[in-house]
């Protein structure tokens, strides 16, 4: 964590240069799509977007289980992080979507599984930090949270299968194991899309764990101040 | 003590202490009937409009009356300090949930069971439905909802604003135990054929399942310190 916390910097210029060159790809470089046409470059940051935001709740959620096994600031401070920073990645794919949404399908938001997964996610998210703020005691916060977490995880992909069985209209995912069903263009500008992404995300979420770090250090000096100050 | 005889003895003193104040049940009663009355207000319902949307407005009802009655369900218990005394007490904390988790139950199912005859009456539904299939849908669709409220109940005793809090974690939780309890009673107020409806009963079952075992393992770890 450490070694990740002195190439932040690093991190963050690479991730700003990669999205830019992914931009360019995405815009410029790969052709049209054949049938939605200039509406699908939208999809190139809108699905970056949207694993990111899976990958940011795993990673809060790996987190919290460590914490719960170990019990160590570190391990609550990246999951705190990650919802922080997956919040926004989460609030921007449901963004793009509903702008790609409205020309595709005629609707800026449609009652489908992965748009409802998406919803509880943000609103899953939303609670995981609102719970934080409203807990006073710092262990017992990251102990809730962490619970929260966890059963937000196991209950996601039940989510997503029931609203399936309920009703969908989603176009099937384009990465799926049965090959591509992707143009080798689109797909590279797509790919070098995922990954500033992910660069941003890491830089975020480390920035944001060191200011939890900091905020931590902080309170404990002003603790030890008063308690100097009393005696 | 018996893992058992600790369920039994929470569930004995919730329903005496309910016997006697008859808070819960009531509150939750009389807050369903007015959601009622809201509807009535707010939606055109003739009767055919009425028919079909009725298995909805039965659960936002009942889910509400959850989230009204379970929100409170530790809340009792802090009173006397009698919170700490569970905590002391020598028992295993998941019978402690499960003691809890039945109560809550028992409480909710009294007031549905309570509340549907008036559903009936002020929407004037008509009814040929199997009222053990019914019965069996509002069981389990009220466990589910009782499973996580207990467990996030038991939570709320340490936040702030939790009368906000509670429903904002519960609900979203609880997407996939509404969408099996509105399927299935819609296929039972409608007189479907089993096989339209019957997967979202197993369903049901399944969710219930899955939410009682996560809870059941997660419960200690909000009880501790």
């Amino acid at each position: 964590m450490d070694l990740l916390q002195k190439w932040r910097n690093a991190i963050g210029m690479t991730a700003w240069g990669v999205l830019a060159a992914g931009l360019y790809l995405s815009l410029v470089w790969a052709p049209a799509d054949y049938y939605q046409g200039e509406v699908a470059r939208i999809m190139n940051l809108h699905v970056p977007l949207a694993k990111v935001s899976l990958l940011a709740y795993f990673v809060a959620f790996v987190a919290s289980l460590l914490y719960i096994w170990k019990r160590g600031a570190l391990a609550d401070n990246l999951a705190h992080a990650s919802v922080a920073t997956g919040i926004v990645f989460t609030l921007a794919a449901i963004l793009t979507g509903a702008i790609w949404g409205k020309p595709t399908w005629n609707v800026w938001w449609t009652w489908d599984a992965r748009l409802v997964s998406f919803a509880v996610l943000l609103l899953l998210m939303a609670g995981y930090l609102m719970l934080r703020s409203f807990v006073e005691e710092r262990e017992r916060a990251a102990r809730y949270a962490a619970v929260l977490a966890i059963i937000g995880f196991i209950d996601l992909p039940i989510i997503h299968l029931s609203v399936t069985w309920w009703r969908t209209l989603h176009q099937p995912a384009s990465f799926s194991a049965k090959g591509l069903s992707i143009a080798p263009d689109m797909l590279a500008a797509i790919l070098v899309m995922t990954v500033g992404m992910v660069l941003l995300y890491v830089y975020l979420t480390l920035l944001y764990c060191r200011k939890l770090a900091l905020a931590a250090q902080l309170a404990a000096k002003s603790e030890q101040r008063l308690r100097e100050a009393r005696l | 003590m018996n893992f058992f005889s600790v369920i039994g003895l929470i569930v004995w003193k919730d329903g005496l202490s309910e016997l006697r104040s008859r808070e819960n049940i009531s509150s939750m009663f009389f807050f369903a009937l007015l959601t009622i009355f809201i509807f009535n207000f707010s939606l055109p319902l003739d009767q055919r409009v009425a028919q079909t949307l009725a298995p909805g407005l039965i659960w936002i009802a009942f889910s509400f009356t959850g989230v009204i009655g379970l929100g409170r369900s530790f809340l009792a218990e802090r009173d006397n300090d009698c919170l700490e005394a569970l905590l002391n007490a020598p028992v295993p904390k998941g019978a402690l949930y499960l003691g809890k988790l039945l109560g809550n139950f028992l409480f909710m199912l009294t007031a549905e069971v309570l509340l549907f005859p008036l559903f009936i009456l002020f929407f004037n539904l008509e009814v040929n439905a199997n009222p053990g299939l019914l019965l069996l849908v509002f069981i389990l669709g009220t466990l589910g909802l009782a499973a996580l409220g207990t467990l996030f109940s038991a939570m709320m005793v340490q936040v702030r604003a939790r009368e906000v809090m509670f429903p904002i974690l519960m609900l979203p939780l609880a997407v996939p135990v509404l969408i099996a309890a509105v399927q299935a009673t819609a296929g039972i107020l409608q007189g479907s054929p089993w096989a339209q409806y019957g997967s979202w009963i197993s369903l049901l079952a399944v969710f219930d399942l899955i939410f009682i075992v996560i809870a059941f393992w997660t419960f200690e770890f909000i009880l501790e310190g």
